[in-house]
C-alpha cells in the first residue's frame, strides 16, 4: 500500500509533503501573474508593483481584501464538510445567493425584534441554503441519483428564481440598483476598518472555521461523517448509519453557504443586489480544494483568493490591465486543481474497484 | 549457479514511523529456481519485495540483476529489467475485459495510434493458451472467481515478457483447487527458465513448492535453506524463534448451552438469477460452541457471513438472537444488538486503510466516546494502546492503519471485534494472511471466546482450520446444507470425508441434525 497521494488524509493539520501540491498551485498561479503582466501591460513592473503589494498598501486595500475572504472561508468550510463524507456540492452558487435573499427579507420583516430578529434571518437563509443542498443529499439518498449533478441544477435554478425575485416582487424602487431594500441599521455588523467595508463578520467566519474543525475532528458525528467519506463500507459495517451521512453534510454544507451569504449581506451590501455574490460559490470550491478539504487551511487558502482579486483590482486602476488578469489566474488556479482532483478520483477509482 | 537477482545490504527505513522494516538483508534468486519467502507478519517481506521492484526506495545497499547493477527506481525500470510483481491485493480494473487489463500501458497499436482491441484480445488469448490458464481475454474481469483474477495479474506480468517474477501471499484467498492449479503453472514457469518468488505462510506450501526457502525476522535475514534439507518444524520454529502446532481444546455442548443465534429455513435470492444463493437453511448456534461453516467457495459462505453482518437480506425465513427477530434488520441495528463481527475482506470491509488505528478501534464503539458528543481523545488512544499491547500488535494508534502489515491490520480487527462481543460472534476466514503464531493466537482468542460461553460463528474455506477448532461442522454446497457433524464425529472426520460432502459427491440423509 504505497498511499503517496492522499487527499483527504485523516491528520487535521497538512503536512509539508502534502501541502506541496497546493504551494505549487500557488506558485504557478503567481507567475502567471507575473507572464500575463508582461503580455498585457505596457508598464509591467508597475502593474507587478500594485498587483502584489496594493493590497497591502494601506487600510482600504486591506480591509477590502480581508472583507473579500469572508464568504470563501464560509464556502471553502461548507465544500470541506461534504468532500470529507464523499459528497460533492457543486450548488455553492444558488446557496450562497438564496441565503442571502433569505436572510435580508426575513431581517426587513423581523426588524422589530433587533437582535433576535438579526439571529433568526440568519439562520433562516442558512436553513433555506441547507434545505437546497440537503435536498440533492435527500434525492441520493432515495434514488441514488448523483449529487454533484442535481446540487448543479437545483443551484442554476435557484439563481434565477432569486434574480427574478430582486428584480420583481422584493425591488426596492427608490434605487437605481436591481437590489431589494436595505436592512435596518441596527442589523448591519460594525465596520473594523475604516474606510475599507471589513465588517465583524470576519470574527464569525473565524469561529466557524473552530466550530468546523472541532466538528470535525472531536465530535462522534464528525468522526462518522470523516469514515463515512474515507471507506462508506466499512463505515457501514462498523454500525454507522451512512445514509444519514449523505444528507446531514450536504445540508451542513449548504447551511455554511447559507451563512456566508448572510454575512456577506449583514457585514457588506445590506441588501440583496442582482448577482452580487455571483463567482464566491465557486470560489469557494477552488478554497476548500486548495485547502485539501482541512477547515484550518482554508483561511490561508479564501486569504490567496481575496489578494489574487484584490490585487487585480489594484493593479487595474493604477496600470492598465483589465480586471480579467484575476479571472485569468483564477481560472488557472481552477483548472489546476481539478485536474489534480480528478486524477486522485481516477487513482481512487482504479485502486479499489 | 548464474543469479537472476542479487540484493546485499539492504536497510530500509520508513520515514513515516522510522521503522526499519529491512535491516542489512542479503538476498539472492537463481535463474529458473523456485524462491519461498517465509517470515512472521511484519517482518519485511513485502517491504523488501518492493524495493526490488522499484515500489520502496532504500536507503543502503545494492541490487544487480543478471550480475548488472542496477538502480530500480519505479515499476516501470522493474519491468524493463524483466521483474514483474503480482500483490497481495489486486489491482485490477473491474469494469476492463481481461485483455483489456492485461494489455493496459503497452496497448497494441494499429497504424501507430489505434489502440487494436482485436489483437489485443488475440495476443492476451495466446498468452492465456500458452500457460494453460482457465481464463479467456474477453471476459469482464468483474465476473472472474479470485483464482481467476490472479491468473489475470501473473498473466499480465508474463504477457510483459518479465522472468522474474514476485507473487505476495497468492495463494491466501485461493481453494485448494486453485492453488493446486496455480502451483502447477508456476512450476512450468520455472521450467521454462523464469525465476520466481512466493511469499507465504503457509508450510506445506514451502515444502510443496520451492527450491529454497529464505526466512525473514523482524526485518533481519535468518537465513536461505535448501527446502529439500528443511522440514515444516524446523521451518515454523526458525519463523517464530519456538517451535509451535496447531491445536486447541474442544469443549462439548453442555446442558447450560443456549441458543444464541437461530437461523430458521432462510432463503436468500439474486436477481435475475434462479438457483437461490441460500436455500431453506436451518442452524442454531449455541452458546460455549464454536460453529464451524464448510464449503468451497462460491456455495453460500460468502452469502451467509453478508447477512449474519446485515449486507443482504434474507428473502424468506426468520433470523433470532436470544430470541429476538433480527430478520433483514440492518447492520447498524445488528450492532446495537451486539453484533461481533470479522469480515473476511479485512482491506475493504474491516477497515479504513487511509484513518487512523485508533479511528478504526473506535468505530460503532461506544464507551470510549463521552457522553455530550465529545470523543475524549486521550482515553481512545489509551484503549488503542492496550489493544495493541494484548494483542501484540506492532505500531501506534496514530498511524494509518494502512501502513501496518496485512497481518498485523488483521489483529486490530480482531482486537477490536473481540473487546466489543457480548454473546456472540461471527469469524469470516480469520486467518488469511496471518503467520502460524498469529493464526494459533487467533485460535487460542476463539477458544477462549467460546469457554466463556461465546457462541462463536467460523466461516472458513481453510479446511484444516474448520477441522482443527470447531465443535461442530456444517457443510454447505449449493446454498443448502448437505451435512452436520457433532461432537466426536466431528473430531474423527477426514479431510477427504468432509471434501466428498464438500463437492456434493456425498449428502447426509434429512434426519441428521
Ligand atoms: N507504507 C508504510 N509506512 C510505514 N510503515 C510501513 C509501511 N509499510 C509497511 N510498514 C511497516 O513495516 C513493517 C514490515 O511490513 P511488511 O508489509 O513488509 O511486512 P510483511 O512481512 O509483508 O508482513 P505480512 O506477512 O503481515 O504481510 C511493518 O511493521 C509495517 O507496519
Ligand atoms: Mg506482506
Amino acid at each position: 500500500m504505497s498511499e503517496k497521494r492522499n487527499p483527504t488524509s485523516k491528520n487535521a493539520f497538512p503536512t509539508l509533503k502534502e501541502s506541496i501540491g497546493s504551494l505549487l498551485i500557488v506558485l504557478i498561479a503567481l507567475s502567471g501573474v507575473i507572464i500575463l503582466s508582461f503580455l498585457l501591460s505596457k508598464t509591467p513592473s508597475k502593474t507587478l508593483r500594485y498587483f502584489f503589494l496594493g493590497p497591502l498598501q494601506n487600510a482600504y486595500y486591506f480591509g477590502n481584501m480581508l472583507n473579500g475572504a469572508i464568504p470563501l472561508i464560509f464556502g471553502g468550510l461548507g465544500i470541506s464538510l461534504a468532500m470529507r463524507s464523499g459528497n460533492f456540492n457543486l450548488g455553492g452558487e444558488g446557496q450562497i445567493y438564496s441565503g442571502a435573499l433569505a436572510t435580508t427579507l426575513f431581517a426587513l420583516y423581523l426588524a422589530p425584534l433587533g437582535v433576535v430578529g438579526a439571529i433568526l434571518a440568519l439562520f433562516i437563509g442558512a436553513f433555506v441554503a441547507g434545505g437546497l443542498a440537503g435536498l440533492s443529499g435527500y434525492l441520493r439518498m432515495k434514488w441514488d441519483t448523483s449529487e454533484l449533478i442535481t446540487s448543479f441544477l437545483i443551484s442554476n435554478a435557484v439563481v434565477l428564481v432569486v434574480n427574478y425575485l430582486i428584480a420583481g416582487p422584493f425591488m426596492d424602487p427608490s434605487t437605481s440598483l436591481i437590489a431589494t431594500r436595505k436592512i435596518p441599521e441596527s442589523f448591519r455588523l460594525p465596520v473594523l476598518l475604516p474606510p475599507s467595508s471589513l465588517s465583524t463578520a470576519l470574527f464569525f467566519a473565524l469561529v466557524a472555521v473552530i466550530i468546523v474543525h472541532i466538528y470535525l475532528y472531536k465530535t462522534k458525528s464528525g468522526y462518522q461523517l470523516r469514515m463515512t467519506g474515507l471507506n462508506s463500507r466499512f463505515a457501514k459495517y462498523g454500525g454507522i448509519n451512512t445514509r444519514k451521512f449523505i444528507v446531514l453534510p450536504m445540508f451542513l454544507s449548504g447551511f455554511l453557504y447559507g451563512l456566508g451569504g448572510g454575512f456577506a449581506i449583514y457585514g457588506t451590501y445590506f441588501s440583496s443586489i442582482k448577482e452580487f455574490s455571483a463567482g464566491m460559490g465557486w470560489n469557494g470550491l477552488a478554497v476548500a480544494l486548495i485547502a485539501k478539504n482541512k477547515p484550518s487551511m482554508v483561511i490561508p487558502a479564501a486569504l490567496f483568493f481575496s489578494y489574487i482579486e484584490a490585487g487585480a483590482r489594484s493593479a487595474m486602476l493604477h496600470s492598465d490591465v483589465t480586471f480579467e488578469i484575476a479571472a485569468i489566474v483564477q481560472s488557472i488556479v481552477f483548472f489546476l486543481i481539478s485536474s489534480e482532483v480528478l486524477f486522485t478520483l481516477f487513482e481512487k477509482k482504479r485502486r479499489y474497484s | 549457479m548464474e543469479l537472476a537477482v542479487e540484493m546485499r545490504n539492504i536497510t530500509k527505513t520508513y520515514p513515516e514511523n522510522n521503522l526499519r522494516a529491512n535491516d542489512g538483508i542479503d538476498f539472492s534468486l537463481r535463474k529458473g529456481e523456485i524462491l519461498c519467502l517465509a517470515g512472521e507478519n511484519g517482518a519485511g517481506k513485502t517491504t523488501l519485495m518492493k524495493v526490488l521492484y522499484g515500489l520502496e526506495s532504500h536507503e543502503k545497499g545494492t541490487i544487480r540483476i543478471r550480475g548488472n547493477q542496477e538502480n530500480i527506481s519505479s515499476p516501470l525500470v522493474a519491468n524493463r529489467l524483466g521483474i514483474g510483481m503480482v500483490h497481495q491485493h489486486f489491482m485490477l480494473v473491474e469494469d476492463f475485459t481481461v485483455a483489456q487489463n492485461v494489455v493496459m500501458g503497452i496497448e497494441p497499436r494499429k497504424y501507430g495510434i489505434a489502440y487494436d482491441l482485436k489483437k489485443a484480445v488475440s495476443l492476451v488469448n495466446e498468452a492465456i493458451a500458452h500457460h494453460h490458464f482457465s481464463i479467456e481475454a474477453d471476459m469482464l474481469v468483474r465476473n472472474l472467481t479470485v483464482g481467476q483474477k490472479q491468473q489475470v495479474e501473473i498473466i499480465k506480468m508474463l504477457y510483459r515478457d518479465v522472468d522474474i517474477l514476485i507473487l505476495d501471499e497468492p495463494t491466501t484467498v485461493l481453494t485448494e483447487l486453485e492453488i493446486e492449479a496455480l502451483f502447477s503453472s508456476l512450476k512450468q514457469l520455472a521450467k521454462r527458465g523464469k525465476s520466481l518468488i512466493l511469499i507465504t505462510h503457509k508450510l506445506k506450501e514451502i515444502i510443496a513448492i520451492s527450491d529454497r526457502v529464505v526466512v525473514m525476522r523482524q526485518g533481519k535475514m535468518l537465513g536461505t535453506y535448501e527446502t529439500k534439507d528443511v522440514n515444516e518444524q524446523q521451518i515454523s520454529a526458525l519463523m517464530m524463534g519456538k517451535s509451535i502446532s496447531l491445536s486447541i481444546k474442544h469443549a462439548k455442548r453442555t446442558d447450560e448451552s443456549q441458543p444464541v443465534i437461530e437461523c430458521k429455513k432462510i432463503t436468500v435470492l439474486r436477481q435475475g438469477q434462479e438457483r437461490p444463493l441460500l436455500k431453506d437453511l436451518n442452524f442454531t448456534a449455541y452458546s460455549g460452541e464454536i460453529l464451524g461453516f464448510a464449503g468451497v467457495s462460491g456455495n453460500g459462505l460468502g452469502v451467509l457471513e453478508a447477512v449474519l453482518g446485515g449486507f443482504i437480506p434474507v428473502f424468506d425465513g426468520k433470523i433470532l438472537h436470544d430470541g429476538n427477530d433480527i430478520t433483514n434488520i440492518g447492520t447498524a441495528q445488528l450492532r446495537r444488538q451486539g453484533l461481533a463481527y470479522v469480515p473476511s475482506d479485512r482491506l475493504q470491509i474491516g477497515s479504513s486503510l487511509k484513518a487512523s488505528v485508533q479511528e478504526n478501534i473506535i468505530v460503532g464503539e461506544s464507551r470510549s466516546f463521552r457522553k455530550n458528543g465529545f470523543i475524549d481523545q486521550r482515553q481512545v488512544t489509551k484503549h488503542t494502546n492496550d489493544l495493541l499491547e494484548k494483542y501484540s500488535t506492532k505500531g501506534t494508534a496514530q498511524m494509518p492503519i494502512g501502513t501496518m502489515s496485512g497481518g498485523n491490520i488483521q489483529k486490530v480487527i480482531l482486537a477490536r471485534e473481540i473487546e466489543r462481543y457480548q454473546d456472540y460472534i461471527v469469524f469470516s476466514e480469520p486467518t488469511w494472511g496471518l503467520d502460524i503464531a498469529s493464526s494459533q493466537f487467533v485460535y487460542e482468542q476463539m477458544a477462549s471466546l467460546r469457554d466463556k460461553g461465546a457462541a462463536v460463528i467460523l466461516i472458513s474455506s481453510n479446511l484444516d482450520e474448520i477441522l482443527t477448532i470447531s465443535d461442530r461442522i456444517i457443510v454447505l454446497y449449493r446454498g443448502t446444507r448437505v451435512a452436520s457433524f457433532v461432537g466426536d464425529e466431528a473430531r474423527n472426520l477426514s479431510k477427504e470425508e468432509i471434501g466428498e460432502y464438500m463437492l456434493g459427491i456425498r449428502k447426509q440423509g434429512a434426519s441428521h441434525v
